[in-house]
């Protein structure tokens, strides 16, 4: 069994606290990916994961067993490094004999998975080759089938993506995924590309300071952020924030900053009026309507292809964007109206960040 | 429980009893202790070969001794060895000398290195060749470089033969015995030091002008800044590491001149080229003063030790400003 | 804007060769100066070498040697006693380079060999562990820095003095270190080690430390890491870190002519005694050993130049 608990993990470097007490668990043959800003705590939590850093506090269990004291090497883990960590002396069937040779397999038995990992990943005529001259995303290929020879049952990856271009990079995603169906071992992947995390990931956990934001599945995260930095932190464009204050309007609610007057669903917790909030909306959800309630003047557009992004100022030098179809006529100083669509409206606590509705 | 690898290699690192050799080796491995391991044994070297025998320097140092009687024999003077030192004219002329020496010598070594590397930098065709010939000198063993000297000195070496004629004009026996005169055996041990030393001034400043960016060269020259003002505004500032540690390399063993001494003059005529080192060793060696040696060599430590702090702040401190700290 | 055009094309060109011309001669001038001055003493002293004893010191000099001769070097090379073709010095010892050539070499390879595997562990230690300190890469340069005459004195003391009588005292048997292969063994050793650890410590530091994670993570120990990661990738650092610092030891004068002789005699201890012999110098077989000792040291040291940079630049000039 490939679970993996984490208990009350703490890991101090001084006086800085780079991880800050998480617990999470990742279930047997789940895709599972850390995402969050550099300087967050993904990598060093990946560490603790593989043994290279030594818990400063709490625990970490693999399968059924404590594993906090034992080697890397014998945790039965494959890891996948930033740098690809070839061995630059070795040929690449050299690189992934490796770890079979240190446990001293019989050479019969490796050539035979050497042989079986290369085909899997469609590196069979690079063997012979120095990692040198092998290109990007052949590297890419030589540091997953030396993972994979050796059978871990959990796979660790640190920004493995990260060298390569932004096209290969797209299609190892969609390879990665497909090897882990393949596989059905347990992936940990740790980026800070949102993107590779909403495409790749089973469930995702957003660190921030060396805390856990938010677990959970691509889907829910992008559609109920826990807080403001998780909120921020998916979708491109940013999602839109302003800051107001909620008034009570009889039975309903209303949200009102400067320029703004909008009207809040129902369905929000009581004591919730005369509350400093940030209003986060994405900017599919900025509707731009002539029947708006609110107005802007348009500062510049940016076409996508399918569709545009709309830079508008609503007042007081303050700047929204909008996603609206492609086939627009708005251009750089023309006036609009826009509507936010209610439903997809998100209320945070303006101190805090944390949800409110 | 359905064993995967990672079970049974779990399984069996958890449960199977270690032997004391193995346990002992798993202690080794550990990050704790087998960082230290190259530590201690390099410390302990070095407490063995250095600090050991420097106490004993500084307990001898305080005995009334020499060498040629029986150690039982000596007794406690306390510090009247470094009174003696202190008192000491000649050691005090050596020092003063040594300093001298390294002075003119590192200034020299410094300029010359200096031009040199700016010069062979503009060179194309030629650079490797020039490099090539201007570093054999570092290379070669410094007491040969004193037995060349020696050679080129005689009072019919080939330095007289080059003189001749325009010493013949004044009247002058050409054959000058340049080592007996005190200021130019002075000159001659500098001369060596710079011939031989110059090398490595130039090796780390010829790499110090393949360091330059061109960039920065070029957007100076773009700006319209002459040839002058691009040496003293761009140049000269981005070399500084280099010319810092080629001075604190150069002056801290310019400072222990001892091998052309001893193959050109012996210290002589008279006391005239005595470094400190050399002084030190005619003390102890030729003359058996070893109780007087020991407390000269531990003043003439504590000496160094401030220039030696000196230079290793400025190395620390060039490092840093170049690789950011690490 | 002004000068440009008061300038046609042609004139600015002309006058741009007219000026990279002479400075090119000025440059080219100095450089040749400095090779003359550079080459000059080497080769006097080659040529003294081919020199018999006549033309030695005779005035005007030879430059070149009238009568060419090999006897300073069959002198020095001579296996056995000198018959009397050879022996024209009429000098009471033999001085064959046999004895020098064979303590130099043993003695060097040895101190650089043990000096090597000690300073490449513990540089390999302080890159990866930052033991010692921050701090520890530079102050362990300070040994280099203390004037070798102040060593010298301690160690002469301690090997010659203190050791017999310590070990008299505690076993019974007297037991110097003076005039010992070990003593002057472990002396080169410990003086060249700050240069080891400096240099090993650029080529470590090169190494990127996620190559070893990954191969820790395939279950290697510690040593496997160590011989079949680290070691092959700074094996060429090493080279050359032997050869620097065998050159080192090579070129050392003042330890071993303290410490030593007449039991160990290394070439350069070897070289300095034909100046005292009491017949006066004997500057041909010298100019040999001369010869013989910079040959090998050259060469090496040619091999291994552009690597000296590093090691000379202490870590302040990147590459």
């Amino acid at each position: 069994m490939a679970r993996i608990q984490i208990k009350d993990l703490v890991k101090t470097f001084g006086a800085y606290k780079a991880v800050s007490g998480i617990n999470m668990e990742i279930r047997d043959g789940e895709f599972m990916i850390m995402v969050g800003p550099s300087g967050c705590g993904k990598t060093t939590t990946l560490n603790m994961i593989s043994g290279l850093e030594t818990p400063t506090s709490g625990q970490i269990v693999i399968g059924d067993t404590v594993v906090n004291d034992l080697e890397p090497g014998e945790r039965g883990l494959g890891m996948v490094f930033q740098d690809l960590a070839l061995f630059p002396h070795m040929t690449v069937y050299e690189n992934i004999a490796f770890g079979l040779r240190v446990k001293k397999v019989p050479p019969a038995e490796i050539d035979r998975r050497v042989t079986a990992a290369a085909e899997a990943v469609h590196i069979g005529s690079l063997l012979p080759k120095l990692p040198r001259q092998c290109s990007g995303g052949e590297s890419q290929r030589v540091a997953l089938a030396r993972t994979i020879v050796t059978n871990p049952s959990v796979f660790l990856m640190d920004e493995p993506l990260s060298s390569l271009d932004a096209k290969l990079r797209v299609d190892m995603r969609t390879e990665l995924k497909r090897l882990h169906e393949r596989l059905k071992a347990t992936f940990v992947y740790v980026t800070h590309d949102q993107a590779e995390a909403m495409t790749m990931a089973d469930s995702i956990v957003v660190m921030s300071k060396g805390r856990i934001e938010q677990l959970g599945s691509p889907l829910a995260i992008y559609n109920t952020p826990a807080t403001q930095f998780v909120a921020g932190f998916f979708g491109t464009p940013t999602m839109n924030f302003l800051e107001g204050t909620i008034e009570a309007n009889g039975s309903g609610r209303r949200f009102r900053a400067p320029g703004i007057d909008q009207p809040l669903p129902d369905a929000l917790p009581a004591g919730i009026a005369g509350r400093k909030v940030t209003l986060g909306v994405r900017s599919e959800h900025v509707l731009v309507d002539a029947n708006g309630p609110h107005a802007g003047t348009v500062l510049i557009t940016e076409p996508l292809g399918d569709a545009t992004l709309v830079h508008f100022d609503y007042g007081q030098g303050k700047t929204l964007v909008a996603k609206v179809p492609p086939t627009t006529t708005l251009g750089p100083g023309g006036q609009l109206r826009f509507d936010f669509a209610p439903q997809a409206c998100h209320l945070f606590d303006a101190a805090g960040g944390e949800r409110l509705n | 429980m359905t064993h995967t690898t990672t079970g049974t290699h779990l399984a069996s690192g958890k449960t199977r009893p270690l032997g004391a050799p193995a346990r002992l080796a798993k202690w080794l491995a550990s990050e704790r202790v087998f960082r230290l391991i190259p530590f201690v044994l390099v410390e302990g070297l070095f407490i063995v070969t250095i600090l050991i025998p420097f106490a004993l320097t500084i307990w001898i140092s305080m005995l009334k001794w020499r060498a040629n009687r029986p150690f039982e024999t000596a007794v406690f003077s306390g510090l009247d060895n470094y009174a003696g030192v202190l008192e000491n004219e000649q050691f005090w002329f050596s020092v003063g000398r040594t300093f001298y020496f390294a002075g003119v010598a590192v200034a020299l070594e410094l300029l010359i290195g200096f031009f040199l590397a700016m010069m062979v930098t503009n060179c194309t065709r030629s650079k490797k060749l020039y490099t090539t010939i201007f570093l054999v000198p570092m290379m070669i063993v410094p007491i040969v470089v004193g037995y060349n000297f020696s050679m080129i000195y005689i009072d019919s070496g080939p330095l007289n033969q080059l003189l001749s004629p325009f010493l013949e004009r004044f009247g002058i026996d050409p054959r000058i015995r340049w080592l007996s005169h005190p200021v130019a055996a002075q000159w001659a041990i500098i001369i060596a030091d710079v011939w031989q030393w110059t090398s490595l001034t130039f090796l780390i400043f010829l790499s110090g002008f393949a360091a330059l960016p061109r960039q920065l060269i070029n957007a100076a020259r773009v700006m319209g800044a002459s040839p002058m003002q691009i040496f003293f505004r761009v140049q000269l500032p981005l070399l500084k590491p280099a010319i810092a540690i080629a001075v604190v390399i150069r002056s801290m063993e310019a400072l222990k001149m001892f091998d052309p001494v001893v193959l050109l003059t012996f210290g002589g005529p008279g006391t005239s080229t005595q470094t400190v080192a050399y002084f030190l060793w005619e003390q102890v060696w030729q003359f058996n003063k070893f109780s007087f040696g020991a407390a000269a060599s531990i003043l003439l430590l504590f000496l160094f030790s401030f220039l030696i702090f000196a230079g290793i702040f400025t190395i620390i401190r060039q490092r840093n400003a170049i690789a950011g700290g690490r | 804007m002004a000068v440009a055009s008061t300038l046609t094309p042609e004139q600015a060109k002309a006058r741009r060769s007219r000026r990279e011309g002479r400075r090119r001669i000025l440059r080219h001038v100095a450089l040749l100066a400095w090779t003359g001055f550079i080459v000059f003493p080497i080769y006097w002293m080659v040529m003294t070498s081919f020199k018999d004893s006549g033309e030695w010191v005779t005035w005007p000099p030879n430059w070149l040697p009238r009568e060419p001769t090999l006897l300073n070097y069959s002198q020095i090379f001579a296996f056995s006693q000198l018959d009397a073709s050879q022996a024209r010095q009429a000098t009471e010892q033999s001085f064959t380079i046999w004895k020098g050539l064979g303590d130099s070499v043993l003695v060097c390879t040895t101190a650089s060999l043990v000096s090597l595997l000690l300073g490449t562990f513990l540089a390999y230690s302080i890159s990866r562990f930052n033991v010692g300190g921050k701090y520890f890469r530079h102050t362990i340069l300070t040994i280099r820095m203390i004037p070798p005459i102040v060593i010298a004195i301690s160690i002469l003391m301690y090997y010659a003095i203190i050791i017999p009588y310590v070990t008299s005292a505690l076993i019974g048997i007297r037991i110097s270190l003076f005039d010992t292969y070990i003593g002057l063994i472990l002396i080169y050793t410990v003086t060249t080690l700050p240069f080891v650890i400096w240099m090993m410590l650029t080529f470590i530091d090169e190494v990127p430390y996620t190559l070893e994670h990954a191969a820790r993570m395939m279950g290697a120990s510690r040593m496997t890491v160590i011989w079949k990661i680290v070691l092959p990738l700074v094996a060429s650092g090493m080279v050359v870190t032997f050869l620097f610092v065998f050159i080192l030891n090579w070129a050392e004068f003042l330890l071993a002519l303290t410490l030593t002789h007449p039991d160990v005699t290394t070439l350069t201890v070897l070289l300095n005694k034909f100046q005292s012999a009491s017949e006066g110098r004997l500057y041909g077989p010298q100019a040999a050993i001369g010869t013989m000792i910079t040959i090998p040291v050259v060469i090496l040291g040619m091999l291994i130049q552009g690597h000296l940079v590093k090691g000379f630049s202490f870590g302040t000039i990147r590459k």
